[in-house]
């Protein structure tokens, strides 16, 4: 009797857990794999790190089709910017790209973006575009409605020039705390890690992330 | 949003031979927020009768308080136990006596009759009784959960492979629903005891 069939009426929501932080070297961003229509889960492995160039990667969250078409139109002006441009581009540059769609079509988008990656002017940066258009620039940034159960965690983790190694500690721990209370994040954990030598995904299995509180132990639950 | 997926549930129940199995997911949660992980929808009534409601939580625990006061005065008056069969009736006319203001909560009861065969019946929230011979399944996630039940049962399952087919119904069925999972606790019933399993599971 529950009316929430999945239709192509209901929108594609990414409720998401998307977190970026920049490190000693280079940018990590991390993103769960979970797809919602209503509450079912349409894709349980999806892959919300986008790559918008070889050296600045976009992590989505919002309504999906809208976040693939800001990607995609994006995607075109960065080749058609880096050919006239005859360099690489700058992450400042890619970022505000998309905020001018973000921002331009405010009226009829549901995007919340994070754009982060590597240029040889500025090192790895972050820039965090919400809903209306609004860019900030930030050592690190989450996004995505699993994102409010980890700023307090966030805020007292993070710290200036960590490692390679410690920030995909940090980012994979935010993503799993988030993961376990928002019921809209889930599935598995993928990271970019863009440095100056390039890009390079990783991808962690739901079965391989660690437990978190509820799972270390409990007592026998009786009806 | 509908307020049958307010909270969210996944309860599935199983007949095997002389014995059932009923189980449910654990979490507890407001909307897209999970707030515990140790919150069973199943509850006990008697040794042979368990009772799984989904829905909305405040009314599922809310019709369980009421149905343990009518089995208790039951048992004091009959000095035994409600047979599973009987109590369906009972829940199904306590729901049709809220027609026009009904509890918000989808029942599945399953039990073993007095001579030892399994009872299975299951309710819509107005109290419209069907009893099966196989399984029984509510919830928010209805359609994941009916496509594992008829691909995995069989007839004639004895206890222990009746739990697996449970657990593994149950598990896949709510991978794949964003507000349930996150735990699962399975009871198999037979005629000399229950055997209470909780399960771990993702906990996304």
């Amino acid at each position: 009797m529950d009316t929430t069939l999945p239709s192509t009426s209901t929108p594609v929501s990414m409720g998401t857990s998307i977190i970026a932080v920049t490190f000693d070297g280079g940018v990590i961003l991390g993103a769960d794999s979970r797809t919602t229509t209503g509450n079912y889960i349409a894709n349980r492995v999806t892959d919300k790190i986008t790559p918008l160039c070889d050296n600045v990667y976009t992590l989505r969250s919002g309504s999906a089709s809208d976040t693939q078409a800001i990607a995609g139109y994006v995607q075109h002006f960065i080749a058609q910017h880096q050919a006239e441009e005859g360099d690489q581009i700058t992450v400042k540059t890619a970022a505000n790209l998309v905020k001018m769609m973000a921002y331009n079509n405010k009226d009829f988008l549901q995007a919340g973006l994070i754009v982060a990656g590597f240029d040889k002017h500025g090192g790895g940066q972050v820039y965090s575009i919400s809903l209306g258009g609004t860019m900030t620039a930030t050592p690190f940034a989450m996004s995505g409605s699993g994102s409010t159960y980890i700023h307090g965690f966030c805020d007292k983790y993070w710290r200036e020039k960590m490692s390679e190694q410690d920030a995909m500690e940090f980012v994979t721990r935010a993503l799993r705390y988030a993961m376990t209370w928002d019921a809209s994040s889930g599935g598995c954990i993928r990271t970019v890690t863009i440095t100056a030598a390039g890009a390079k995904r990783q991808f962690i299995q739901g079965s391989q992330i660690p437990p978190t509180y509820g799972e270390l132990s409990r007592e026998q639950v009786v009806a | 949003m509908s307020i049958f997926s307010y909270n969210g549930a996944a309860i599935v129940a199983m007949a095997g031979k002389e014995c059932v199995a009923i189980g449910s997911d654990l979490r507890f949660g407001v909307q897209m927020q999970t707030i515990t992980c140790d919150t069973p929808k199943v509850f006990k009534i008697h040794d042979k009768l368990y009772l799984g409601l989904s829905g909305l939580l405040t009314d599922a625990q809310t019709l369980h308080q009421k149905l343990m006061f009518r089995h208790n005065l039951y048992k004091l008056r009959e000095e035994r136990d409600m047979k599973p069969s009987t109590f369906g009736h009972l829940l199904s006319n306590a729901l049709y006596e809220r027609r026009f203001g009904p509890y918000f909560a989808a029942p599945v009861v399953a039990g073993l009759e007095p001579d030892g065969t399994p009872f299975l019946c299951g309710m819509d929230t107005i109290g419209a009784i069907e009893t099966a011979k196989d399984f029984m399944i509510t919830g928010t996630s209805p359609e994941s959960l009916y496509g594992m039940c008829e691909s995995m049962w069989r007839p004639d399952m004895g206890p222990e492979e009746l739990f697996e087919t449970v657990a593994q119904c149950l598990m896949s069925g709510f991978d794949r629903d964003a507000l349930a999972g996150w735990g699962a606790v399975i009871h198999v019933i037979t005629k000399d005891k229950v055997i209470s399993r909780t399960l771990k599971t993702r906990m996304d």
